[in-house]
């Protein structure tokens, strides 16, 4: 009956699909190939409902093949995803857009910026939120094209003018692909996302033409904006661009005081700590030896020896001064039961000194003012150090003994 | 970094498991220069680019460990606890899911436990029941004692009838279960059937998705240094897996074991191992239902390792992680929906305890956490996301890092399966993974994945492994299904571009295509071809659900290689090598594993390139195969033959024969000695048959011969009193005239009887035989016994001796028929 013999089509597809899957997943790309040759069959009798059907899996597994495939070329592969783009309307836009990664990743520039202007102007019926996204994607892609071609005339306008001429085509051109670069960046930006690659190009283009407030106004608008996922890449943009524009210290430091509060491990926080070191304001002062010990909390940082010297550097000024041991312990009080297990174990004096010399002196003295001359760490180094005869270890083994009442009035 | 669609809300798109979602698309482009200050602008793909080649080494997975003694026993398949039935597989196509086989598990459990389920009731009537087949005879017991024989007929009945859609219950049944429905039982049996049909569901859903085995059973503790080569795999053994063995493992061309491991007895099925390096040991935490345990080891292989501390769960626990940042302290979750911080120091912190999920309703018990960038911030994960608490006040500092719905781009009806930290590829990096895709997530930008792909896996990824590469250097994952054994090869490379250099810092970037590993059961087709239900049992052993992965990273100079562990529920740990390909030619022509003839595989082969690789995996399982049978070879006591015993059906009397062996057989020995001693032939037996046959079933119902017959006939034709004359007259003459004519008719009848006896088999021979008899001694007439009396002496050669079936005595053959049916026993139980 014509029941079963749907059943039996259904079921010579689905051992087709798994067995061209499998082919796939063992990097046999000639099998797969010979495999889809007969699964082409299956888009004549398409009765399938699922959401993915016969022609996205050609599509997909097509693509797949043709990008490992020894014998394939770039031709196959734009002539394949030719034909792709007919099998659905639905997914015209998708495709395109992969047709374009790939010729984007091949460096065939120019040939993507085609294809995208072609998807562009293409229109069929009503658009779904979807494809209404694909393509705003499509547009900034070609905007982001623009953007290089304007790079690019930049770049060649700025050699001429070092050469002492001028050219009023190559300037015009220019502006021509600025033009068309701002109108589709700026429509990308407005909808929520991560666009870190187009909000910088644009600015570029902004800062490049002088218009510092529209370019404010986008970064703010990226880093602030609650609709926008927390993205810390949008608060480096802001700080970058008000360190570019010679902005005072105190807009610099809140920029980067909320980067602190979002990621705390932030690879900035050395900055933001030295800025803050160097303030007369003790608040501001305070604030650096939080953002320190914050950082060190996190894994990434545990031998990251500029993070220590910063704090041992504080630490070091604060005990000297004698002034605002509290701080120190303050900070210390939340850490006290876990940072000896995890900074200062001897297994880690060991490797630290094994490793990296200067990085066991900086956390030595801090070992040796947190948790006295008695701590393990300490003692490790600095009895290597001076075993070594090493001059400053000796010396730090000196100033943690003078100042051992400092540790206790910290623990205590 | 700029995912196509960074909405919010629940997840929007429709549709379920897509076979090949994974291909074919690069998703988006990465700047791939460092920094954009270049004419030319160059790209990268988030996924499509280039990666590590490393190709399996051998063709199989090879055994690792030695099966040891006692047999695994199966876990429940699904046949078990469904319902089979013509019916059922009706109802199923009208897709009402489905149908557990209650009833067939309730008579089980009766059955088995009769005791548990009737004990003092049973007791108490068993005088009052009576479950002969003759009736009650003292009339005494009469008023108290019933019979149950017809009862008991009517449930046999009722079996037969199973699955017939017009089934009805037969009255007496239903009277009875009417009475004594709310009293025999021991256990009242509505709340029997609650809890039973309780515990099918569990059983069903479990075989369905069993959640228990996340994080997988088997743990590798690297070497220390890397001059040595030996490391620690810790896994799971014995018959119930509540056996944890730390067994030391020397990695050379195949991974060999090495002195005994040590050996350690739970109180619980172990679920997970869980281990983490810190500060130069090893902590192993494991996980059974109740229980949960911590074990250290020290650094230098051989040492002993040392047990902890136990705590103790009232919900079963679902989680156990071991912090890489702080010795001795763990996370445990349990089913209820409860998160501690356990310290070995300071014991267990509770973090949380909402019984309700994170983010939406899900029915799920399930909870996970895991350890963060910070020593003291937690996730914890249940199906509908990942949270990030702070341990110093849990309450209060929290974030979401994953959630599914619309900001990762899930799809509707996507659950967590398995969260885990990536820490040591990067700090702040998380994967999670779900039944359709796998995410990359970067705490420092939570909620939006770092990188997401589509696994294609068939079943859920329960189990996966981290090797993290060198800077520059891909990272791998593996992700492990349980049910069908799927492993998959996935490499990531992190952050490619700094911030510094102007880059997106949280970009991701898979590289090279996933590969599909070796799974325990695809050696099963290059084993050499074994006996049927050798063969079945291998497949039930070697296709047992997957339960943990470990894997290890070994360089040896410009040597590469990766060994992949993985164990199955039946305790066997297999292992597999990959070796990196440095230089990336063409891919080579691949040997097709489809078309190998199981037996005929290049691993049992006499192999030309690396002899000795796989000479010892040949030689592995050949080791294996070995103690996998001595291990599983039931005890001789368990051996069922096939045969019934016929002491059971007859009783000692009926089966007595005459004693010693009968005249005729005497006789033909007698013959065989003589023809033989003369060395002639014996063709047939039918020329010695100089004597009438001396079988007793003479008479056929010929219509002139029948008494009765004649008789009747003489009376309709109206001569009866002639006929009566003629019978009493009895004349001689006559006498020997149809004496004779039956004796002709004798012999032709016996000349068929022993042509198609010698064509028919033995059984139909007997039945014939005996339905012959069971006419025979009718007809005669008391009159004439002398064919019967021949039987004690019959005349040697009987023409029946031609079948070799009925050597043994005709005669004997036709008494007992005869003698049982005197007897009264129905002729379908001889």
């Amino acid at each position: 009956s014509s029941n079963e013999h749907k059943l039996n089509f259904k079921k010579s597809k689905e051992a087709c699909l798994s067995f061209i899957q499998d082919a796939l997943l063992q990097k046999e790309w000639k099998r797969a190939a010979e495999f889809l040759t007969c699964y082409i069959e299956s888009l004549e009798k398409d009765y399938s409902r699922e959401h993915i059907g016969p022609s996205e899996m050609i599509w997909r597994t097509g693509a797949e093949i043709l990008w490992h495939h020894s014998q394939s070329s770039m031709k196959e592969f734009s002539c394949f995803m030719e034909q792709m783009k007919t099998l659905g309307v639905k997914r015209y836009l998708k495709v395109c857009l992969e047709h374009v990664f790939h010729l984007l990743c091949n460096g065939q520039i120019d040939e993507a910026y085609q294809n995208l202007s072609l998807a562009e102007s293409w229109r069929f019926g009503e658009q779904t939120a979807i494809q209404d996204k694909e393509m705003k994607l499509i547009q900034a892609y070609r905007g982001l094209l623009d953007y290089y071609s304007w790079f690019k005339q930049k770049s060649i306008l700025l050699e001429h003018s070092e050469d002492g001429f001028s050219d009023s085509a190559v300037e015009q051109e220019m502006h021509g692909y600025f033009r068309k670069a701002a109108v589709n960046l700026k429509e990308i930006i407005k909808i929520p996302g991560v666009w870190d690659i187009f909000v910088k190009c644009y600015v570029d283009l902004l800062e490049f033409y002088g218009d510092h407030n529209e370019a404010r106004q986008v970064l703010n608008e990226y880093a602030y904006n609650s609709k926008f996922p927390a993205n810390p890449n949008a608060h480096v943009y802001l700080y970058q661009f008000l360190k570019r524009q010679r902005e005072p210290k105190k807009s610099l430091i809140s920029a980067l005081k909320i980067l602190h509060d979002i990621v705390p491990s932030h690879e900035l926080m050395i900055d933001f700590n030295t800025m803050l070191q160097k303030s007369k304001k003790r608040k501001k002062r305070r604030l650096g030896l939080e953002v320190i010990f914050a950082a060190l909390d996190y894994a990434g940082w545990k031998e990251n020896a500029k993070a220590w010297s910063c704090l041992a550097r504080q630490v070091k000024q604060i005990v000297i001064s004698e002034k605002h041991l509290d701080w120190i312990k303050q900070e210390w009080n939340s850490r006290k039961d876990w940072w000896p297990a995890f900074h200062f174990s001897r297994y880690l004096a060991k490797r630290n000194w094994q490793e990296n010399k200067s990085l066991s002196y900086e956390k030595a003295l801090v070992a040796g003012i947190l948790l006295g001359k008695g701590c393990k760490y300490f003692k490790y180094v600095s009895h290597q150090g001076c075993k070594a005869q090493l001059k400053r270890f000796r010396m730090l083994k000196k100033f943690v003994n003078r100042h051992n009442p400092v540790y206790l009035r910290i623990s205590g | 970094l700029s995912p196509p669609s960074c909405g919010a809300g629940p997840p929007q798109e429709e549709g379920g498991p897509a076979p090949l979602a994974g291909w074919g698309e690069h998703g988006q482009v990465l700047e791939g220069g460092p920094g954009r200050r270049q004419v030319q602008p160059a790209f990268v793909p988030r996924r499509g680019a280039t990666g590590e080649r490393w190709e399996a080494a051998d063709a199989a997975a090879v055994p690792v460990l030695l099966p040891r003694a006692g047999c695994w026993i199966p876990s429940p398949a699904p046949q078990d606890i469904l319902y089979r039935s013509g019916l059922c597989k009706k109802l199923r196509a009208g897709k009402s899911g489905a149908i557990l086989d209650f009833t067939r598990q309730l008579g089980h459990f009766f059955v088995d436990h009769p005791e548990d389920a009737f004990g003092s009731l049973g007791r108490l009537l068993h005088k009052n029941f009576y479950l002969g087949n003759s009736k009650l005879q003292v009339i005494v017991s009469r008023s108290s004692t019933i019979r149950m024989t017809a009862l008991v007929e009517d449930i046999d009945r009722l079996e037969a009838r199973r699955g017939c859609p017009r089934q009805h219950l037969a009255s007496r049944l239903r009277w009875f279960s009417h009475l004594c429905r709310d009293w025999l039982f021991e256990v009242p049996l509505g709340l029997l059937a609650d809890c039973l049909h309780e515990e099918l569901m569990q059983q069903w859903s479990n075989l369905l998705f069993d959640d228990s085995l996340t994080g997988g059973a088997l743990a590798w503790l690297p070497p220390e240094d890397r001059g040595t080569a030996v490391g620690c795999l810790v896994h799971p053994g014995g018959q119930a897996m509540n056996h944890l063995y730390f067994q030391d493992v020397v990695l050379e061309e195949l991974p060999r074991t090495r002195g005994a491991p040590a050996q350690f007895e739970l109180s619980g099925r172990i679920q997970q191992v869980a281990a983490a390096h810190v500060d130069g040991q090893d902590f192993v935490g494991v996980r059974s239902d109740y229980h949960c345990g911590v074990w250290r080891v020290l650094g230098k292989r051989g040492a002993v390792p040392t047990p902890l501390q136990v705590i103790r769960t009232d919900v079963p626990a679902s989680c156990l992680t071991v912090s890489p940042h702080l010795p001795g302290e763990l996370s445990v979750c349990t089913q209820s929906g409860t998160v501690y911080l356990w310290s070995v120091e300071t014991g267990l912190q509770q973090l949380r305890h909402d019984p309700q999920t994170m983010f939406f309703r899900d029915h799920s018990p399930w909870r996970w956490s895991d350890f963060t960038a910070h020593p003291r911030v937690l996730s914890c994960a249940d199906r509908t996301g990942l949270q990030c608490l702070d341990a110093r006040a849990p309450k209060r500092c929290h974030f979401d890092l994953f959630k599914v719905g619309e900001e990762a781009g899930c799809q509707q009806g996507e659950r967590v399966v398995l969260p885990m930290y990536l820490g040591r590829a990067h700090p702040s990096q998380y994967l999670v993974t779900t039944q359709f895709s796998v995410y990359v997530l970067d705490e420092r930008l939570p909620l939006v994945p770092v990188l997401k792909w589509a696994h294609m896996m068939k079943a859920p990824p329960l189990f996966a492994h981290l090797m993290p590469g060198k800077p520059g250097r891909s990272h791998k994952v593996l992700l492990g299904a349980s049910r069908t054994q799927e492993l998959l090869l996935l490499q990531y490379r992190d952050s490619f571009w700094g911030v510094s250099s102007g880059g997106s810092q949280s970009a991701c970037q898979l590289a090279g295509t996933p590969q599909k590993l070796h799974s325990i059961a695809g050696c099963l087709q290059h084993l050499p071809t074994q006996l049927p239900h050798r063969h079945h049992l291998l497949q039930q052993r070697l296709t047992a659900p997957a339960a943990g992965l470990a894997a290890t990273l070994q360089e040896d100079g410009p040597h590469k290689s990766m060994l992949i562990f993985q164990l199955s529920e039946a305790g066997d740990v297999f292992c597999q090598r990959l070796t990196h390909n440095a230089a990336q030619p063409p891919a080579p022509p691949s040997r097709d594993e489809a078309t190998t003839a199981p037996g005929s595989s290049p691993l049992f082969e006499v192999p030309a390139s690396s002899p000795q690789g796989l000479a010892a995996a040949a030689l592995q399982y050949r080791h294996w195969l070995r103690a996998l049978s001595r291990a599983c070879k039931e005890p001789p006591g368990h051996t069922w033959s096939p045969s019934l015993s016929q002491r059971r059906l007859f009783t000692r009397k009926d089966l007595e024969g005459p004693a010693g062996p009968s005249s005729l057989q005497r006789q033909m020995r007698q013959r065989l000695h003589q023809t033989m001693k003369e060395g002639g032939l014996i063709q047939h037996w039918a020329p010695l048959a100089l004597q009438p046959p001396p079988l007793p079933q003479a008479l056929e119902p010929a219509g002139g011969l029948d008494p009765l017959s004649s008789r009747l006939t003489a009376a309709w034709a109206g001569d009866w009193e002639q006929w009566w004359e003629e019978r009493t007259s009895f004349s001689v003459a006559q006498r020997r005239q149809a004496l004779r004519e039956r004796r002709r008719r004798q012999k032709r009848a016996q000349g068929r009887r022993s042509l198609s006896a010698s064509f028919t088999s033995s059984l139909t021979y007997q039945s014939e035989l005996s339905e012959l008899s069971d006419t025979g001694p009718s007809v005669l007439s008391p009159g004439r016994p002398p064919i019967l009396s021949q039987e004690g002496s019959p005349p040697a050669g009987s023409p029946l001796v031609h079948s070799p079936a009925t050597s043994a005595a005709p005669d004997e053959a036709l008494l007992s028929s005869q003698s049982l049916r005197c007897r009264g026993i129905p002729k379908e139980r001889r």
